[in-house]
């Protein structure tokens, strides 16, 4: 028998201002599932996560976590269960090290260098400085830090939107095994955004493909 | 010719030269004009509007002060003092209407503010306000209302822009589930700490660079000079805490016309 659904979204729509963005999207992602969501550029894919990490609510439709529906849930416990990693990796102000925990430090809870540095192994970001300004780090490394930041939270689902988009080849196919890795270690879902229709057969057991609605119109 | 108009109009000597004076402060006014519109901070509307509805409103306090400085009935004062808070909430909501829900925020972080560091100040005596209920309680709770508009209106401002122009970073901050006091909470202490500043610099060169107007004001009207620099340094830590207070509870305040109950930013983006 298979398991429940980790996460189920049905007829999803979304409309901004009038203008419809996302119309009847359904999913279902299960445990140590890998999804794809794909799709040309302003199809809906990033609002889409945002709508399953409640940053938004949807126009109709609903989305469950754990069969439950997201506004039943308090929207801090939801977020850190379902974690949203932003395309533009953002830091805040201050430490490499800072910017790791304060995730956790918003939900009260704390961790040891020690953690820290075996989240930053499987980022394949070890040695770091841990002191040192996060502002200064490379594109791809603030990505790291931001896939890091989030998975210290132990989420059952991870939302990564175009994580690879400010990489270069080599480093984005790192990522892509990071993350294929990170999924049978950490015993989680994945939703991923990419405009990168190969990237997402070839790295997600599943694809969903969007249209842009505006066009199509 | 203008002092035959005056005459013929039987305007006393004294309010001719008045008038005068204020002619000339309104060619500094004219300078100002000019120098903002040159370096495009387009707040001369303001300005213009600003002498206009000050000038107005300062006669009529200069005309009803000898009244409200003779009231002895504190619940009297405090309601005069309650209606200068609305005032300075009315205030900071046309300097910021851009922004909405502003006077929801900052009344009752002015009126909380003011009114509970006044109220401390008189039940414990800490200003010897007995002699004249009104002439002390009230310039002060003003000076206090008058901060605490300055730093209300600050606080709003940065939380607005910030929330417009950081938008992606308050998103990543929500995103790992900090609440909106969380992910706002730099914000608040940066914009706070700003707002304080001219103060605290008017405070660290306190008697030395900047010669406060109520201690003048004392020294003028006759008070020990000794007592007149102590009443000072009082006012500036009623200033901090009220200004403190009013600023905590209006940036609180202010989070539900930002986020909405299910945490999220509803605050529009910047218009391009």
């Amino acid at each position: 028998m298979p398991d429940a659904p980790i996460l189920e979204l049905e007829k999803v729509s979304m409309a901004f201002e009038g203008k419809q963005v996302l119309r009847n999207v359904s999913l279902i992602l299960h445990h140590n599932e890998t999804y794809g969501i794909t799709g040309p550029s302003g199809c809906g894919k990033s609002t889409l996560l945002r709508i399953v990490n409640d940053l938004l609510s949807p126009t109709s439709g609903s989305v469950r976590f754990q069969e439950k529906d997201v506004r039943e849930w308090n929207p801090q416990e939801l977020r850190r269960r379902v974690v949203m990693v932003p395309q533009e990796a953002k830091m805040f102000p201050g430490t490499v090290r800072a910017n790791l925990v304060w995730g956790l430090k918003v939900h009260g809870m704390t961790t040891e260098d020690e953690q820290l540095k075996a989240i930053l192994r499987e980022v394949q970001l070890w040695p770091i400085d841990l002191d040192g300004n996060a502002e200064n780090l490379s594109g791809g490394q603030k990505q790291r830090v931001a896939i890091a930041r989030a998975l210290l939270l132990k989420p059952n689902v991870l939302l990564l939107d175009e994580p690879t988009s400010a990489l270069d080849t080599d480093s984005a196919l790192a990522v892509e095994k990071t993350i294929n890795s990170l999924l049978s270690d950490h015993q989680m879902g994945v939703l991923i955004v990419t405009h990168n229709k190969e990237q997402a057969e070839r790295f997600t057991s599943r694809v969903l493909e969007l249209e842009n609605l505006s066009e199509a119109s | 010719m203008q002092l035959d108009l005056f005459a013929l109009f039987q305007i006393p000597e004294q309010y001719t030269v008045m008038l005068q004076r204020y002619a000339a402060a309104m060619i500094l006014l004219a300078v100002l004009i000019i120098v903002t519109k040159w370096q495009g901070i387009g707040i001369g509307h303001k300005l213009i509007v600003g002498t206009i509805r000050g000038t107005i409103q300062i006669i009529l306090m200069a005309l009803i002060l000898v009244y409200i400085f003779a009231l002895s009935d504190l619940i009297v004062i405090f309601g005069v003092l309650t209606f200068m808070g609305v005032f300075a909430g009315h205030t900071t909501r046309s300097n910021l209407e851009r922004i909405p829900g502003v006077m929801r925020a900052t009344l009752p972080g002015i009126l909380v503010g003011a009114l509970s560091v006044m109220a401390v100040v008189v039940v414990l005596e800490i200003i010897d306000w007995r002699s004249g209920p009104g002439e002390f309680i009230i310039p002060m709770g003003g000076m206090l209302i008058g901060n605490c508009m300055g730093l209300t209106s600050l606080v709003i401002d940065r939380m607005w822009s910030n929330a417009q122009k950081q938008r992606p970073l308050l998103e990543t901050a929500l995103a790992l589930g900090a609440t909106p006091k969380q992910a706002t909470e730099l914000t608040i202490r940066e914009s706070i700490r700003s707002g304080l500043l001219p103060n605290l610099n008017r405070y660290a060169s306190l008697g030395i660079v900047s010669i406060p107007g109520l201690m003048s004001g004392m020294i003028i009207g006759g008070v020990n000079p000794l007592e007149a620099a102590i009443y000072q340094v009082i006012i500036f830590i009623m200033i901090f805490l009220s200004a403190m207070i009013a600023a905590l509870i209006t940036s609180r305040l202010f989070l539900r016309e930002m986020f909405n109950e299910r945490a999220q930013l509803t605050v529009p983006p910047p218009e391009p």
